[in-house]
């Protein structure tokens, strides 16, 4: 049984059809990557499966029981962890504070005390660097540090699947390497399926996944092992066919 | 066990002051409790302004429906004896928290201004139904000075009103600091504080935050009951449903928690006092024109705190060894 399944879901904007009928499994534990241009739908793909969204049709299953309907916060508990492409961070708390929410909510959510959901807190601090920062504000981290900070509360979570929204776009390549190594390593000892999603920096989807999927137009174009995947024609075209640059 | 005494050592200096200032002398004693309605006032307000970043602009509702509480405890169980008086705070916070759970079961599923618009119609609706189906005395509101004087003789019944009901805001508005820190550090604070910062942000992390919203808001109905039913009733002896849905005690309310600083500890405590002293002594030095003071007064504060007085402060002693006890 897969972690994750996605039954043919489909959500519209109006006349914009943003996902249009994709049907994805994820196993326990895997590395995905959705790759795929801006406006291709990945966004609002997050948001159903984070309940942010309703889908129009489909149906959304995790974990053995199906969420289609469940709000997001009962998502989170069951073990769906996100972060945001432009980092939301709880500007007046401190990183401590901030992490400590992930860990007090998510699956843990009534089974811990402030004090413990503070260790875990530090724990997670820790694992992502931030352990200087962790008395600070969060408003004041650079750009990098705040998206740390996002995935170190999406960890404190302790989810089952682990939803990254652009995590690495923006960071000098030392930075993306860094923070794909911390992914992997993490992800390794606990067991979390990583679905990362990916506009342009492909190098670290190679790093990072096992199997890939292209959305085009809320579509899904093509899925299967990374290499394989990004070496198809069509696939560049995705990228490249319309660009009136070259090079670009 | 810490973290819960140090924030409290400013608060209980803060109070322990204004005691003893208005005990020093007789004539200190009605500015003093004046301030204090406004420090209580502030403070439960502060528990869902400041602790979920929404406001309410039918607040005085909840003042209103908890004096309405104390006065309904006189006027139809007066054979009750001294007992009286708890049933008055017993009904004051059932109907507080009723009003609070149907306005927040429905309003409160609305985001931010979305809210505060929807509350705005509370408040005035309230109070027409009051005078126009002719519930509870209607415009004539219910007056308790006489059964009181029946159950407690005029000496007690005076002492009631002149000192017991100031000494009662004054606990009502201690206990609201001490519910204020418990909340701060447990889980439901960390709850309201995501909510506050970014609701949607919350909402993935696990945070079922109408829930917690619904939280806040009836414990602050609650407070606000207990201050209506004694600051109001129980002090002045009568309730007049004009006087007590008066939508200025809302917009003061609000001023002072901005003021103070919301969501902090001590700031509804100093913006109530700052407010509550500039209105008093300005409506003795310039009566009738203090309001024409205080309004520029409270925009210049503002516009130096925009995170209110004690905001700033909690800021400058980040990372100090005062940082405890400023929360």
């Amino acid at each position: 049984m897969p972690l994750l399944e996605l039954d043919g879901v489909s959500k519209r904007f109006g006349g914009l059809i943003a996902v249009n009928d994709v049907s994805l499994k994820i196993e326990k534990g895997e590395s995905f990557g959705i790759v795929g241009p801006n406006g291709s739908g990945k966004t609002t793909l997050f948001n159903l499966i984070s309940g942010i969204y309703r889908p129009d049709s489909g149906r959304i299953f995790f974990d053995g029981q199906e969420i289609t309907e469940l709000p997001p916060y009962r998502r989170a508990q069951l073990g769906i962890g996100r972060s945001f492409q432009i980092p939301r961070p709880f500007k007046g708390a401190t990183v401590r504070e901030n992490v400590a929410v992930g860990a007090l909510f998510g699956t843990l959510s009534g089974k811990i005390d402030v004090d413990s959901a503070l260790e875990i807190a530090d724990h997670y601090i820790e694992v992502v660097g931030l352990h200087e920062k962790r008395n600070d504000e969060a408003e004041r981290l650079t750009a990098v540090e705040k998206k740390l900070l996002e995935l170190a509360r999406a960890l404190a979570m302790k989810p089952k699947l682990l939803l990254l929204d652009e995590v690495v776009a923006g960071m000098n390549p030392k930075d993306v390497d860094r923070v794909v190594d911390l992914i992997k390593r993490v992800k390794e000892e606990e067991e979390i399926a990583v679905v990362a999603m990916v506009e342009h920096v492909i190098p670290a989807v190679m790093k990072f996944a096992e199997r890939i999927m292209v959305m085009h137009e809320g579509r899904k174009m093509v899925e299967g092992p990374t290499l394989e995947v990004l070496m198809m024609d069509e696939v560049a075209m995705v990228y490249f066919g319309e660009s009136k640059l070259p090079g670009e | 066990m810490r973290r819960y005494v140090r924030p409290m050592i400013p608060v209980i200096i803060l109070y322990l002051t204004l005691l003893l200032v208005g005990l020093s002398s007789e004539s200190r004693w009605q500015p003093v409790a004046f301030i204090m309605f406004y420090i209580a006032l502030g403070q439960a307000l502060n528990m869902f302004l400041g602790m979920t970043g929404y406001v309410d602009f039918g607040y005085v509702a909840f003042l209103a429906l908890g004096s309405y509480g104390m006065a309904l405890a006189f006027s139809s169980f007066s054979s009750l004896g001294l007992w009286v008086i708890l049933l008055g705070f017993v009904l004051a916070i059932i109907m507080s928290s009723l009003l609070s759970l149907a306005v927040g079961a429905i309003a409160l599923r609305l985001r931010g201004a979305y809210f505060a618009i929807a509350t705005i119609g509370v408040n005035e609706g309230f109070r027409y139904l009051v005078e126009g189906v002719r519930l509870w005395g209607g415009s004539e509101g219910i007056i308790i000075s006489s059964t009181m004087k029946d159950i407690f003789g005029s000496d007690l019944s005076n002492y009631i009103s002149t000192f017991v009901a100031d000494i009662m805001v004054f606990v009502i508005g201690f206990i609201a600091a001490f519910l204020t820190v418990y909340i701060i550090n447990s889980r439901i604070g960390y709850a309201l504080m995501a909510v506050r910062e970014d609701e949607d942000a919350a909402r993935v992390m696990g945070v079922f935050a109408t829930k917690y919203k619904i939280m806040a808001f009836a414990m602050s109905a609650i407070f606000a009951g207990l201050i209506g039913a004694s600051a109001w009733t129980l002090k002045l002896t009568y309730v007049f449903p004009e006087d007590v849905f008066n939508i200025t005690y809302t917009v003061e309310a609000i001023a002072i928690v901005m003021l103070g600083g919301a969501g902090t500890l001590t700031g509804p405590i100093m913006g109530g006092l700052i407010y509550g002293f500039l209105r008093y002594y300005l409506s003795t030095v310039l009566p009738g024109f203090q309001l024409l003071v205080v309004a520029p007064l409270l925009v210049l504060i503002v516009t130096i705190f925009p995170e209110g007085v004690m905001g700033y402060v909690k800021r400058k002693v980040r990372n100090t060894r005062f940082e405890k006890y400023i929360i």
